[in-house]
């Protein structure tokens, strides 16, 4: 039997859509660990957010400064400062600028 | 990720791949395997498809990473987590109610793997290609022999159990790295097998050719959404309890939210395409609902060539899909039990499944119980535990506090705030829709006694639970500061 080109094409969405973003996913879920650990044996701990997470996370902090959960918030985002600083390597793709420029928050 | 910095004593996963497989295996089962074949042939086939995946990107993606998020967060399990973000103890009583609907599922879900067994056994002893095979006699002789069905269902919990006692990295982990791998590459074996196969190229039109006026009919995106949401087991406290053994520089939006979600339906796409094929070569009913994986399918292996091995690829596969669910479900209340009480693990272990086994009596004895059971659980407490796990990140943590201080922890991709809204709206109304929808249809019919006294059970489960967990928080200390929804 003949398939017609909507029926292939649906079927090539499908399969892109479902086995092939999820290998995508795999593939690169594992990488990240592998780049982690290789980090974490290097250096002992890695930067935990991204520079777009920390700027959100810094707002945020600012913004709700009497919250509950902004003592812990404050702490991640100072924790990540000063390992920012210690390492040679970030994980995320921090310039040498943007590490330079970040301060603490006082906790 | 492979622990290397280990915050407390609580085990963590050994491998990154181990958790993945976990959580894929977890979410795969019955509903991948068997319905998800069958419901796409019930709604119009590759329209249903294309829904699905909609409904599967927009719900259940962002909801598995919240349900992940906040058991990472509290690396506790169901009513841990509850207490340490409410911090009250009658919300913990929402805990209890996903441990209960936890329980419930696996005391119907553990006769099903029975059924797995029974016939991933008979596939080994080649009874499907003797001569004089009759698959409906087969089966009715199986389900109506209740001593047969009772003695697999004690067998599955004993395996079950026999996999948690040793824990999650030596048990668990160490089960679904294989499992999970041999189940995709017999679904692959199997589809490829059914392609080939004359006229099997009609199954492949019949599922991926869309009926275009099928997406304008509300009934399929019904299906679509109950297919999504309940496929992936978003909010039954699986991936909050998985989560919980994460290690802090773990990934979650990747790998918690997109690899569950998007994996598991990639298995339910290989059921398809290793059933739909096989079902139009033969000339089955392709909506032939569950008779369609136990007794059409069965009819087929004696005329397919090397039919024996295929319905040992066929049946060994499925009784990995459901096993390793099994192992999920059970995982919920056993972590909350240990936690909660001063068994230990293998204490834990023994009384959950125990406990599961017990509760699955009528239903390994009763195939018309089990039925009864999978509609009210499904349509009132599955539903009711994922507003539950929900309602944590959507109304009390709040979906912006979560994102910005754990959700983007770690993870290798960034989400934006597209996922707020769709935590603090979209999923709970489409819970409450799903309730809703299955009331509605359900009046007037034969389930109508059932959706009462669904109804009537779900209420009183949450009543009972936040009451009984407020008493004894009262006597037993005061509880702490309660924080206020973050957005």
């Amino acid at each position: 039997m003949v398939l017609s080109t909507v029926t292939w094409v649906t079927m090539f969405l499908a399969i892109l859509a479902l086995p092939g973003v999820a290998s995508v996913v795999l593939i690169r879920s594992l990488r990240t660990e592998e780049r982690k650990l290789e980090l974490l044996r290097e250096q002992g701990s890695i930067d935990s957010y991204s520079p777009r997470a920390l700027q959100e996370l810094r707002e945020w902090i600012q913004a709700h400064p009497n919250d509950p959960y902004a003592p812990e918030a404050r702490q991640r985002y100072n924790e990540c400062v000063r390992t920012l600083r210690e390492v040679d390597e970030p994980y995320y793709d921090w310039s040498v600028e943007q590490i330079e420029k970040l301060e603490t928050i006082e906790e | 990720m492979e622990s290397s910095e280990p915050r407390t004593a609580r085990e963590e996963w050994g491998t990154r791949f181990g958790f993945l497989m976990a959580m894929v295996g977890a979410m795969v089962g019955a509903g991948n395997i068997w319905r998800m074949p069958f419901t796409t042939g019930q709604n119009g086939g590759g329209a249903f498809l294309v829904a699905y995946i909609v409904l599967l990107y927009v719900i259940a993606v962002p909801g598995l990473m919240a349900e992940t998020m906040i058991g990472r967060y509290t690396n506790k399990g169901v009513i841990g987590t509850f207490n340490q973000i409410f911090r009250s103890k009658r919300s913990q009583g929402l805990g209890v109610v996903v441990l209960i609907v936890n329980v419930a599922l696996m005391s119907y879900y553990a006769p099903i793997i029975g059924w797995a067994l029974y016939y991933a056994g008979h596939s080994l002893l080649m009874t499907f290609t003797q001569p004089g095979f009759q698959p409906q006699a087969f089966w009715d002789g199986f389900i109506s022999n209740p001593a047969l069905v009772i003695g697999m269902h004690t067998v599955t919990m004993a395996g079950i159990a026999g996999t948690l006692v040793f824990g999650i990295r030596r048990g668990i982990e160490r089960v679904v790295k294989w499992m999970i791998p041999l189940l995709v590459l017999a679904l692959v074996a199997v589809g490829v097998r059914g392609v080939t196969l004359p006229g099997g190229m009609e199954g492949v039109a019949f599922v991926f050719t869309p009926d275009w006026t099928s997406l304008t009919r509300g009934s399929t995106w019904v299906a679509a959404l109950s297919q999504a949401l309940f496929s992936t087991g978003l909010g039954w406290g699986i991936a909050l309890t998985y989560g919980s053994y994460l290690s802090r520089y773990d990934d979650v939006p990747l790998g918690g939210g997109m690899f569950t979600a998007i994996g598991n339906t990639s298995i339910g796409l290989l059921a398809v395409f290793a059933t739909f094929p096989i079902v139009f070569a033969f000339g089955i009913e392709p909506a032939a609902g569950s008779n369609l994986l136990f007794i059409s399918l069965a009819e087929v292996f004696p005329e397919l060539p090397g039919g024996a091995a295929w319905a040992a690829v066929f049946f060994i596969s499925f009784l990995f899909a459901t096993f390793t669910s099994g192992l999920g479900i059970t995982e919920v209340g056993v972590t909350t039990v240990s936690e909660e009480t001063r068994l230990s693990r293998t204490g834990s272990v023994l009384a959950v499944c125990g406990v599961v086994w017990l509760f699955g009596l009528p239903s390994a004895y009763s195939s018309s119980f089990l039925d009864q059971m999978d509609f009210v659980i499904g349509s009132f407490g599955l539903p009711l535990a994922t507003l539950s796990i929900i309602a944590l990140v959507a109304w009390k943590l709040g979906p912006e506090r979560a994102r910005v201080i754990d959700l983007n922890r770690n993870t290798g991709i960034y989400v934006s705030r597209w996922w707020n809204p769709v935590i603090k709206y979209v999923i709970p109304v489409v819970m409450v829709f799903i309730v809703g929808f299955g009331v509605v249809t359900n009046i007037g019919t034969e389930n109508q006694t059932l959706v009462m006294v669904g109804v009537a059970l779900m209420v009183a489960l949450v009543v009972i639970s936040t009451a009984v967990m407020g008493i004894i928080g009262n006597a037993s200390s005061s509880p702490g500061p309660v924080s206020e929804g973050g957005d």
